[in-house]
């Protein structure tokens, strides 16, 4: 288990409120470590929050959905020779929980068997050893990832999907902005450049190629942000963050949220665009440069078509081949947001939220984070390849 | 170059070579980066807060020159030179006492005598002290000298893309290699492996193991390419396929080569141009990468000098434009300098001529 992990940090967490209860905060540092050790009825109830008191098998099993989770945990004790226990479960209900050597059984008090609840011994090295047995007894259901249950996040106390929704939102506004921008220029750019192979336009925008090729684009972003960020150069933009804090952003006019939200976005879209910037300019320039050599456009040239012809209907319509295979790929970065660009510009996006997921050591998240990162990449394996069958007539999946 | 009447064949690298340096840009590229990069390992002797020589009563002390043979001790605790300061000897206030006092003492100390590590403890370092004539960069908010940090930097990273660029050649051919030329089963597996590690996202899986195993420089390469060979992989795989049907290949075969003899002698070095064509880009990657990660707080441990750590630091303090500015353009000019010596290789390996109409 990684150092740091939640059940450490909530006991320290724990040891420091008592410390500061019981000896006003006062205490010396000395006594700061292990100074104040939980009682072993707490420690079980906190791993049984976390999931913690299970085998790593098991816990991967419930995450997956394959195996019944046990949720709302109510502790029973039993005397040294007692071997039945009635027991108020909520919601008006009583069981009865009888005890057969190690093995627990529940029933209703009627004497048939229950089937909602079960119960279970715990593991005699995480309890007082008073003589007395104890357990719990717990409802079960079969949720995970497949029935769409994420979890829940240790951080925000919330379901892991209720978190990412929002951030998914920003990511996707984000990303779709960006990338609508870095094609719109791109493609235009490397259709132009194409066409005027060694001219001095060709010669000045390599140059530029190459230089947004040579910073990565949040590095960029940071730049941007010193220089118009308002710190010792301009101030002409916000700082960070989406759009303007809440209490401003509610009173604020429809037109005015549109504005605000342009405002936080620029820098950011600038950041996002110029990370592929120079890679598609130069893929959609290479591409038509190819095809402009190729057999068949000399033909057509031969059979007395028009220039713009040429060029529009038959060489782009190959050119753009390479272009639309990459569609899935971008997909899966619009998607799955960018962690350097949320985190420079301080954008609460879904990458952010991955990364904070790891710093946090809040698994639920960081595991829901990679199953949907790793389903969004397949589906956009798939996109990739029927949009490569779309615009390619000579590709046919058979 | 050769008369045209006496023509001498040259190897087609030697050809190759020549037309590289034709390509001024990236020429010059490769040759400045590599100076500096080979100087780079020398930097205490240019950048360091210990001297290069102490002539203390009659004896010879070379603290700085021993900072660079590892295993050699560089530490002369103040007092050995009568020096009243704590911990080790402080070679800037020594320089500065011994020629006001006129003593018979002397030392040299290097061209910029500030270390990348040295910080507010040490006396006269000041926090967010802006560019100056003493502090060319200005300092970091602990004090350590911006230009001092930012030029072991560059040693560290382009090592470190180096290595991992390296490191992922040997695997990509041997596996790439081997799943093109042999095929069959040994290839659908190794594909299926590909696919799935493909798909997962490479950044957040180095982050979640590197905040798990605290990484130094070698575990950290050693992370780095369990995620990087992938792409080179695939592209020797292609290579392998196309070039193992060739004629030469069915001749070597029938002549009764061995595997190995055919897989290193005669296909690998016709399948070598798009290898050493991606391989600036791949140490541009490297260098990105590492970067990327120390500015997230996942890459080498602090307080080993790094551009990412740099820009992450200034980040945080917006106001402080010169530590943003510092890093973001050493690393800006590093890449820019591969990325021609890059383009120039390609240009000299793999010509592409376009014939144009009109």
């Amino acid at each position: 288990m990684a150092p740091g992990g939640p059940l450490e940090k909530t006991i320290q967490e724990i040891q420091m409120g008592m410390m500061t209860q019981g000896e006003g905060g006062a205490s010396g540092s000395g006594d700061l470590v292990g100074g104040v050790s939980l009682p072993k009825s707490a420690l079980l109830e906190l791993k049984r929050f976390y999931g913690f008191d299970k085998p790593i098998w098991q816990r991967y099993l419930i995450w997956l959905g394959g195996w019944p989770r046990a949720i709302k945990h109510r502790n029973i004790v039993f005397e040294t020779d007692q071997a039945e226990i009635e027991k108020y479960v909520g919601k008006g209900t009583y069981v009865t929980v009888r005890k057969d050597g190690d093995n627990l059984s529940v029933y209703n008090t009627d004497g048939t068997e229950n089937n909602i609840y079960s119960a279970s011994l715990d593991n005699p090295e995480d309890v007082e050893d008073d003589g007395r047995y104890h357990g719990a007894i717990f409802e079960t259901e079969f949720s995970g990832i497949f029935t769409g249950n994420l979890g829940k996040s240790y951080t925000y106390q919330q379901p892991v999907t209720e978190v990412m929704k929002p951030r998914f939102k920003v990511s996707i506004l984000l990303g779709l902005s960006g990338w609508i921008l870095s094609y719109l220029i791109c493609i235009p750019l490397g259709i132009r450049k194409a066409l005027n192979h060694g001219s001095p336009f060709d010669f000045v925008s390599s140059v530029i190629i190459f230089v947004a090729y040579s910073i990565p684009g949040w590095a960029l972003g940071g730049v941007l942000l010193v220089l118009f960020g308002g710190g010792s150069f301009w101030d002409v933009f916000p700082l960070g963050g989406f759009h303007s804090p809440k209490d401003v952003w509610d009173g604020l006019s429809l037109w005015g949220k549109f504005w605000d939200q342009l405002h936080h976005m620029i820098l950011p879209i600038i950041a996002w665009t110029i990370a592929s910037f120079a890679q598609l300019t130069v893929l959609m320039k290479n591409s038509l440069l190819e095809n402009l050599s190729q057999d068949y456009i000399r033909t057509a040239f031969a059979k007395g078509i028009t220039e713009k012809r040429v060029i529009w209907m038959h060489a782009m319509r190959n050119s753009i081949i390479p272009i639309a295979s990459g569609i899935g790929w971008i997909i899966a970065i619009v998607i799955s947001g960018s962690y350097f660009i949320e985190l420079v510009f301080n954008i609460d996006g879904f990458g952010k939220m991955g990364f904070m997921a790891i710093l946090d050591r809040d698994y639920p998240i960081t595991m829901g984070f990679l199953v949907i990162v790793v389903v969004i990449r397949l589906l956009a394996n798939i996109i990739s390849d029927i949009a490569l069958a779309l615009v390619d007539p000579r590709i046919r999946f058979k | 170059m050769a008369d045209n009447n006496n023509q001498i064949s040259l190897s087609i690298f030697k050809k190759r070579w020549l037309k590289f340096k034709t390509m001024k840009r990236g020429y010059y590229s490769f040759v400045i980066l590599l100076w500096m990069y080979g100087l780079s390992f020398l930097l205490p002797l240019f950048i360091n807060n210990r001297a290069l020589i102490v002539n203390f009563e009659d004896t010879y002390y070379f603290p700085a020159v021993a900072d660079l043979i590892p295993g050699v001790n560089a530490y002369y605790a103040g007092e050995e030179f009568n020096q009243d300061v704590p911990g080790e000897a402080k070679y800037r206030l020594l320089k500065e006492d011994w020629e006001t006092s006129d003593s018979e003492n002397w030392l040299i100390m290097p061209f910029y005598p500030f270390s990348p590590y040295e910080d507010i403890t040490t006396k006269g370092n000041k926090m967010y002290d802006p560019p100056s004539s003493t502090h060319w960069l200005g300092t970091d908010d602990t004090g350590r000298d911006v230009f001092a940090r930012l030029c072991y930097a560059f040693n560290i990273s382009i090592s470190f893309a180096l290595v991992l660029t390296v490191l992922n050649y040997v695997i990509g051919v041997s596996i790439g290699g081997a799943m093109g030329y042999f095929g069959g089963i040994f290839d659908l597996f190794f594909q299926r492996i590909l696919e799935i590690w493909s798909s997962l996202p490479m950044l957040f899986v180095v982050i979640i193991m590197s905040s798990i195993l605290k990484p130094s420089f070698l575990l950290l390469i050693f992370i780095y390419t369990l995620v990087n060979w992938i792409m080179l992989t695939y592209l020797m795989r292609a290579e392998f396929y196309r070039e193992k049907t060739k004629d030469y290949v069915s001749a070597a075969l029938s002549m009764g080569q061995t595997n190995s003899k055919i897989i290193f002698k005669h296909i690998l070095p016709n399948s070598l141009v798009p290898v050493i064509t991606y391989f600036p880009f791949s140490v541009v990657g490297g260098i990105m990468a590492l970067v990327g990660l120390d500015y997230l707080g996942f890459g080498l441990p602090p307080p080993t000098p790094s551009w990412g750590q740099m820009l992450g630091v200034g980040l945080q303090n917006i106001t402080k434009w010169w530590m943003v500015f510092s890093p973001v353009t050493a690393e800006f000019l590093t890449l820019l300098s591969i990325v021609f010596i890059g383009e120039a290789v390609r240009e000299a390996f793999d010509p592409k001529v376009y014939s144009r109409l009109r």
